[in-house]
C-alpha cells in the first residue's frame, strides 16, 4: 500500500522527509544552543537522508512513475504540473539521497572540533531538499526557486570553517559567480516567458511556435548559462576548483556529486521537455544539440587538460569533475540521432556511478585533511604502510574514475561510448576516448604516489576515523559492485530516460 | 559391468585428492603424505583395472559432464554451434593406458619411500602432492574426450613437469633444467594451441569419437572435396595435424625439441621414472595413437612423423654413446625409444606403437628405478666410472636391471624385442612398396645396434668388474620399498611381450596377437576408434621380401636382433674385465661431437641470441623511437596545454566574471549570426 494511493503530494516525500530532518535539526540545536552532541546531530542528518533514500527506491521499485499501461501508477503532477514526479525524478533523488547520507556519516570525523555543526548538518539537509526538489521540478518558477534553494545553503556550507580563509574566499567566490549566473538564469527565464508566455515546461513546449526567434533563442542560451553554473561546465565552470579547494571536503564531495547530478536532471528536463528538438530547430534557427555537442567536448577537454598538470590533490578532483560533467553532457548532445534513451540512459548510468566514486575520492582527501598530511600529491606519498585499507579504496575510486574494468565506472563510460558511436557522434566519442586516456595518466600519479613512492619525512601512526571510513568503503564497495548490479540500474535509468526523450 | 563407469571421474579425482591432502596435512602425516598417494594411486589402478575389464566384456565409456562454455558461431563445415565441454572417453586404448600410468604411478610412490623418505630428503609434502597433481594431469590427459580438454591437461602435465624436475630448487642446475623444459615443451605447446584452435573453427567441434567428432568430419569434407580456409581439404588437415604435432614434439622429446630431456635429469630419479615412463614424455605420443584417426587422413602428416621418428631414434641413440652419467644414458635412450613409437605410428604401425608405449613404459620405469636404486646404493654417485662390481652386492638390483636392458636392448624374448621388431616390421613393409620409407627404417635398423651397444656399455660398467670408488665397495643398503617395484616391473619387462607376439603368431597361424585384437575393438570398443577403422582409412599398400610375409618376417627379426646382439657383444668386448679403458678417447673429433649432443643447445642458444635478440632491439628502438616518441609528444602537447589552461584560472574572481561574460557573448554572437537572430 503506498502513501500516494491515498494523496497525490505524498509522490514527494522524499523531499519531506529530508526537509523536516533539517527542521528536526534546527528544532535539536535550539534546545540546547551552547551543547554540541555531534552524535545526535550527525545520526539524525544521515537517518534522515537515509530514511529519504529508502522511500525514493521504494516508489521506484514499487512503479510510481511507470506508465500505467505498464503496471505501475503513472507519472504524478502536483500544482498543475508544477511538479513531477516521474521516474527520472525519482532516480536522482536516490543519487542525491546516497550522496547526502554518505556526507553525514563523513562529516562526523571530519567536522570534530568545528563550530556550527548543527547549522552545518541542516543547510546540508536543505542543500539535498533544493536538489531533490530540482529532479522533480517541472516549471521554471518551481526550477528558480529550488535551484535557489539549493546554491544558499551551498555557499555559506563551503565557508563554514570561519577561522579558515580559504574556506571564506571560496565561499565568497562561489557567492559572486552564483550570483553572475543566477542573474543570468532569471533573465533567461523571463525572456522564454516573454517568448511564450507560459513557465510551466509543456506549456513552453506548446506555445513555441507563436515566439519571436531570437528572443526564444536568447532565452535559452540564457538557461543554458544557469545550467552550466550548476554542473560546472565550461564556460561556467571557474568556480569550480576555487570553491572544491576551499570548501571542507565533505561539502566539496556534495557538490561536486549531489549537486552537479541535480544541476544536470534539470538540464534534462528543460531541454526535452519545454524545448522539442526538432520544434525548437525550426524555431530559432539553431540545433540545441550541437551547442551541447561543442560544450561536451570542450568541458571534458578543458577540464581533463587542466587536471593533468595540477599539484594539489583537490583541485585535481575539482577539474576532474568538470571532466565528467563534459561527460554526462553527452546525454544531452546526442539527442536527436534516434537513439535518445540510450545516450539519455547513459548519461544517467555515469551520473549514478560518479555519485559513489566521486564522493568517495573526496572523502578520501577530507580523511587526509583530517590526518593532516597535506594537500599535494607530494604529500600523499607512501600513505598506503600506514591506511591500507583507504588507499586501496582510493585506488578503486581513481581506476573507476579513469574508466578502468571491472569498475562501474568503466561500464558507465563504456555505454557513453558506445551510444556516442550509435548516435553517429564520432567526434565526441574520440573526445571522451582522447580525454580518457589522459585522465588516466593523473589519476595513477595519484595511485602511484600512494603506493609506490617513498613519504619524504617519517609519519606517525595514522587514526582510523569510524564515520570516514565507513563512508568511504561503503562507497568503495558500491563502485565495485555497482558491476552486478548494472544490470537493473542500467534498466531504470533507461526506462527513466525513455520516459522523458519519448 | 554396466554401472563400474560411474566410479570413471574418480580415476583421476584420487590422486587430486591425495595433491589436496598431502598439500595441506602432509606435514602431520607419516611418511609425509606418501601415504595417501600410495592409497590414492592404488585405487586409480584397481578401478583402471575394472574399466579394462569392463571394455573387454564389450563395454565403452564415453560421456560428457560439465560444459563450460558454448558458442553460437558455427564451424567451418559444422551446422552446429561449438561447445566447450570436460568429458570422459574410455576405449581400449585409454582403458589400457590408464592401467600404465596408474600402475607406473603406484610403484613410484611406493619407490620413493626408499629413495626420498629413507634419505631425509626435505619438503616431502610438496614432492607428494606433486607427484599426485601429476598423476591427476596425466590419468585426465589420458580419458579426455576432447581436444581442448586434451590439451589444458597436457598443459598441467607440463607445469608439474616443471615443478617436479625443479624440486631441488636450492641448487643451481635444477631450476635452469625446470625452466628449459618449461620453455621447449611450450614452444612445442604454442603450435599445438594454435592446432586446437584451427580445428575447433575448421570442424565446429573438438570431440574425438562420436558421429560428430572432428575426425569424422574431416573424412566428410575429404570424400566431398571440400574446400577449408582456401586450401583443399587434404593440406588443410595436413597442416593442422602438423600444427597439433608440434605440442607432441615437444612432449616427446623428439627432433629438434629434445634438449630439454636430458637436463630433465635434475629432478629426482624418481620422477624422472614417471616423467619418461608414463607421463610427461609418454603424452606425446598417447596423443599421436589417440588422434590417429585424424592423421590416418593426411599420409604427408603420417610420412613427417615416420621421418621424425626414425631420425630421432638414431639421433638419440648415437649420443647415448659417450655419456658416463648412468641416468645422461637413460635419458638419450628415452628419446631415442619414442623416436621408434613415432615410426611406428607414421609407417601406420598403431598397434605397433602402442605396444611399444607399453612396453617401453615398463622397463623403463625398471631401469630408472633401478638406476635410481644403484644411486642409493653409490651414496649418490652417478659417474659409472666410479661404479662396477655392483653385481654380488645387491642381486636384485642386478637382476631386474638387466631384464630391462634386455628389454631395452631388444633381446629375444623379452618385450622390448617383440614391440620393437614390430614397429620395423610395418616400417619394412611399407618401405619395400614405397622406397622412401626405407629411409626412415634403415635409421631405426641401425639404431638398434647403438642401443644394444650403449645398454651394455651401461650394464657392464655398473655392475661387472671390479669396484672402482670406495662407495662403489661399500654400498648402501637398499629396502623393500626399493625392491619390490623393481621386482613387478623386471616380471613385467619379461613377459609383457605375450601380448602381442606378432611373429609367432604369424608363422605359426596362431591367433595370439592379444593387443591388435584388443586396440581393434574385437572385444569391445568405438567402431572408428579401431585399428581396422585406420587401416582402412590408410589404405597403406605393403610389399614383402621374396613375395612371403613369413620370410619378410625373419629376415627382418633377424637382422634386428643380430643388430643388437653385436652391439651388445662389442660393449661386452670393449667394457668387461675389471679395469675397463675409456676407450671413447679413440673416437677422437667424434667423441667431442656427441658429447656436445651435436652443439645443438649452442645452436639453440646461438638461435635465441644472434638471431632472436637483434630481432627483439630492433622492435625495441622502433619501439621507443616512433611508437615512444607519439605518445610523448602527445603528452607534452597535453601538459603544454594543461599549464595554458590552467593560467586562464588565476584565482580573480572578476576575471573570472568576465570570461562568463565573454565567453556567453562569444557565444551569442556565434549563434546569433549562424541562427540569423539579428537580421
Amino acid at each position: 500500500m503506498l502513501p500516494i494511493e491515498f494523496a497525490g503530494w505524498a509522490g514527494l516525500a522524499p523531499v519531506y522527509v529530508l526537509v523536516a530532518t533539517a527542521l528536526v535539526l534546527f528544532a535539536v540545536d535550539s534546545i540546547d544552543p551552547r551543547k554540541t552532541n555531534r552524535t545526535l546531530l550527525a545520526g539524525t542528518a544521515t537517518a534522515g537522508s537515509l530514511v529519504a533514500l529508502a522511500v525514493a527506491v521504494w516508489f521506484l521499485l514499487a512503479g510510481v512513475g511507470t506508465p500505467q499501461v505498464d503496471g505501475g501508477f503513472g507519472v504524478i503532477e502536483l500544482h498543475e504540473g508544477q511538479l513531477v514526479v516521474d521516474q527520472l525524478a525519482l532516480f536522482f533523488m536516490v543519487v542525491i539521497a546516497t550522496v547526502t547520507s554518505l556526507v553525514s556519516v563523513a562529516s562526523y570525523d571530519y567536522m570534530e572540533g568545528h563550530t556550527y555543526q548543527a547549522e552545518y548538518y541542516s543547510l546540508t539537509l536543505l542543500a539535498a531538499t533544493g536538489m531533490a526538489t530540482m529532479a522533480a521540478s517541472n516549471s521554471l518558477v518551481t526550477i528558480f526557486i529550488a535551484l535557489e534553494l539549493t546554491s544558499l545553503p551551498s555557499y555559506a556550507l563551503v565557508a563554514i570553517l570561519k577561522d579558515n580563509r580559504g574556506s571564506i574566499e571560496a565561499g565568497l567566490k562561489y557567492f559572486l559567480i552564483g550570483a553572475l549566473s543566477s542573474a543570468i538564469f532569471v533573465y533567461g527565464i523571463s525572456l522564454v516567458y516573454g517568448a511564450t508566455g507560459f513557465l510551466q515546461l509543456e506549456a513552453i513546449a506548446n506555445n513555441l511556435e507563436s515566439g519571436y526567434g531570437p528572443l526564444l533563442g536568447l532565452g535559452i542560451l540564457m538557461l543554458l548559462g544557469g545550467f552550466a553554473f550548476k554542473t560546472a561546465s565550461v564556460p561556467v565552470h571557474f568556480w569550480a576548483p576555487e570553491a572544491y579547494e576551499g570548501a571542507p571536503a565533505p561539502i566539496a564531495a556534495f557538490l561536486s556529486s549531489a549537486s552537479k547530478a541535480a544541476g544536470f536532471v534539470i538540464a534534462f528536463r528543460v531541454f526535452t521537455t519545454a524545448f522539442p528538438l526538432e520544434t525548437t530547430t525550426a524555431v530559432i534557427g539553431i540545433d540545441w544539440s550541437v551547442l551541447f555537442t561543442v560544450l561536451a567536448i570542450a568541458t571534458m577537454t578543458i577540464g581533463n587538460f587542466a587536471a593533468a598538470t595540477q599539484e594539489n590533490v583537490k583541485r585535481m578532483l575539482a577539474y576532474s569533475s568538470v571532466g565528467h560533467a563534459g561527460y554526462a553532457l553527452i546525454g544531452l548532445a546526442g539527442l536527436g540521432a534516434g537513439v535518445n534513451d540510450v545516450v539519455m540512459g547513459a548519461a544517467l548510468m555515469h551520473l549514478f556511478v560518479y555519485g559513489f566514486m566521486n564522493t568517495g575520492a573526496f572523502l578520501f582527501v577530507g580523511l587526509a585533511e583530517y590526518w593532516g598530511v597535506g594537500r599535494t600529491f607530494e604529500d600523499y606519498n607512501g600513505l598506503s604502510a600506514k591506511a591500507p585499507v583507504a588507499c586501496a579504496a582510493m585506488t578503486v575510486f581513481m581506476f573507476s574514475l579513469a574508466g578502468i574494468p571491472p569498475f562501474g565506472g568503466f561500464f558507465s563510460k563504456y555505454f557513453l561510448f558506445t551510444a556516442s558511436i550509435d548516435a553517429g557522434m564520432f567526434a565526441v566519442a574520440a573526445a571522451l576516448v582522447i580525454n580518457s586516456a589522459l585522465s588516466l595518466y593523473y589519476y595513477s600519479r595519484l595511485i602511484k604516489a600512494l603506493w609506490i613512492e617513498e613519504p619524504i619525512g617519517e609519519r606517525d601512526a595514522l587514526s582510523q576515523p569510524l564515520g570516514l571510513y565507513a563512508a568511504i568503503v561503503f562507497a568503495a564497495v558500491m563502485t565495485v559492485v555497482v558491476l552486478p548490479g548494472f544490470g537493473p540500474v542500467a534498466d531504470v535509468a533507461v526506462d527513466a530516460a525513455a520516459a522523458i526523450v519519448a | 559391468m554396466e554401472g563400474i563407469f560411474t566410479y570413471a571421474p574418480a580415476i583421476a579425482l584420487l590422486p587430486l585428492a591425495a595433491f589436496v591432502v598431502a598439500l595441506c596435512f602432509g606435514n602431520a602425516m607419516p611418511k609425509k603424505g606418501a601415504i595417501a598417494g600410495i592409497f590414492a594411486t592404488a585405487g586409480s589402478l584397481g578401478l583402471s583395472l575394472l574399466m579394462l575389464a569392463a571394455v573387454a566384456s564389450g563395454e565403452v565409456h564415453h560421456e560428457t559432464y560439465y560444459q563450460w562454455a558454448a558458442g553460437e558461431t558455427a564451424g567451418h563445415s559444422a551446422a552446429q554451434g561449438i561447445e566447450f565441454t570436460f568429458g570422459i572417453l574410455i576405449d581400449p586404448l585409454s582403458a589400457l593406458m590408464l592401467v600404465i600410468v596408474s600402475l607406473i604411478a603406484l610403484l613410484v610412490h611406493v619407490f620413493s619411500l626408499g629413495y626420498m623418505n629413507a634419505e631425509g630428503e626435505t619438503g616431502l609434502p610438496r614432492y607428494y602432492a606433486e607427484l599426485g597433481l601429476f598423476t591427476f594431469s596425466m590419468l585426465a590427459f589420458v580419458y579426455a574426450d576432447n581436444l581442448l580438454m586434451a590439451f589444458m591437461f597436457f598443459e598441467l602435465v607440463g607445469l608439474c613437469s616443471y615443478l617436479l624436475i625443479g624440486f631441488w630448487f636450492r641448487t643451481e642446475s635444477a631450476p635452469s633444467a625446470a625452466k628449459k623444459a618449461f620453455l621447449v615443451t611450450r614452444f612445442g605447446d604454442y603450435f599445438f594451441l594454435v592446432g586446437v584452435v584451427a580445428i575447433g573453427a575448421t570442424f565446429g567441434t573438438l570431440a574425438f569419437a562420436g558421429d560428430n567428432s572432428f575426425v569424422a568430419q574431416a573424412e566428410a569434407a575429404l570424400d566431398g572435396g571440400e574446400t577449408l580456409f582456401g586450401f583443399d581439404a587434404r593440406t588443410w588437415i595436413t597442416i593442422t595435424g602438423l600444427l597439433v604435432l608440434g605440442g607432441v614434439i615437444g612432449k616427446s622429446a623428439q627432433f629438434p625439441l629434445q634438449t630439454w630431456l636430458p637436463d630433465a635429469m635434475e629432478g629426482p630419479t624418481t620422477v624422472s621414472a614417471l616423467i619418461h615412463a608414463a607421463t610427461m614424455v609418454a603424452a606425446g605420443v598417447y596423443l599421436v595413437a589417440r588422434m590417429f584417426g585424424y592423421y590416418a587422413l593426411s599420409p604427408t602428416a603420417l610420412g613427417i612423423i615416420a621421418f621424425v621418428g626414425g631420425f630421432t631414434a638414431l639421433f638419440a641413440a648415437s649420443m647415448a654413446v659417450v655419456k658416463d652419467d648412468i641416468k645422461q644414458v637413460l635419458a638419450y635412450s628415452t628419446i631415442s625409444q619414442y623416436g621408434y613409437m613415432m615410426l611406428g605410428l607414421g609407417v601406420g604401425g598403431y598397434v605397433a606403437g602402442v605396444f611399444h608405449l607399453m612396453n617401453h613404459a615398463f622397463f623403463k620405469a625398471l631401469l630408472f628405478l633401478g638406476a635410481g636404486a644403484v644411486i642409493i646404493l653409490m651414496h649418490h654417485e652417478q659417474n659409472m666410472w666410479k661404479m662396477g662390481g655392483l653385481k654380488e652386492k645387491a642381486p636384485v638390483t642386478y637382476y631386474t636391471f638387466l631384464a630391462g636392458a634386455l628389454a631395452l636392448a631388444g633381446i629375444i624374448p623379452f618385450s622390448g624385442f617383440w614391440s620393437k621388431d614390430e614397429v620395423l616390421y610395418d616400417a619394412l613393409i611399407l618401405g619395400l612398396e614405397n622406397q622412401l620409407y626405407l629411409a626412415a627404417y634403415a635409421m631405426g635398423l641401425i639404431a638398434v645396434f647403438f642401443t644394444g651397444f650403449y645398454t651394455f656399455r651401461m650394464v657392464v660398467l655398473t655392475f661387472h668388474g671390479e669396484p672402482r670408488s670406495e662407495a662403489a665397495e661399500d654400498p648402501h643398503d637398499i629396502g623393500w620399498s626399493v625392491k619390490a617395484p623393481l621386482i613387478v616391473l623386471g616380471l613385467l619387462s619379461l613377459t609383457a611381450g605375450i601380448a602381442n607376439l606378432a611373429p609367432v603368431g604369424k608363422l605359426l597361424d596362431m591367433d595370439i596377437m592379444f593387443l591388435e585384437m584388443w586396440l581393434d575393438g574385437h572385444y569391445g570398443g568405438l567402431e572408428e576408434l579401431t585399428y581396422g577403422a585406420y587401416s582402412d582409412t590408410l589404405a597403406h599398400e605393403t610389399g614383402a621380401i621374396a613375395g612371403s610375409e613369413q620370410t619378410t618376417l625373419l629376415v627382418g627379426a633377424a637382422l634386428s636382433l643380430g643388430l643388437a646382439l653385436s652391439g651388445a657383444g662389442l660393449a661386452w668386448t670393449l667394457y668387461s674385465g675389471s679395469d675397463p679403458a675409456q676407450h671413447t678417447q679413440r673416437l677422437g673429433s667424434v667423441r667431442e661431437l656427441l658429447r656436445s649432443n651435436y652443439y645443438q643447445d649452442e645452436f639453440q642458444v646461438w638461435l635465441a641470441e644472434g638471431l632472436t635478440l637483434p630481432v627483439a632491439r630492433t622492435a625495441d628502438r622502433f619501439d621507443q623511437s616512433v611508437i615512444d616518441g607519439v605518445v610523448d609528444g602527445v603528452s607534452s602537447v597535453s601538459l603544454f596545454g594543461s599549464g595554458w589552461i590552467k593560467r586562464i584560472q588565476t584565482g580573480i574572481v572578476t576575471n573570472y566574471a568576465a570570461l562568463i561574460v565573454g565567453g556567453f557573448v562569444g557565444l551569442l554572437v556565434v549563434l546569433g549570426v549562424y541562427g540569423g537572430w539579428f537580421v
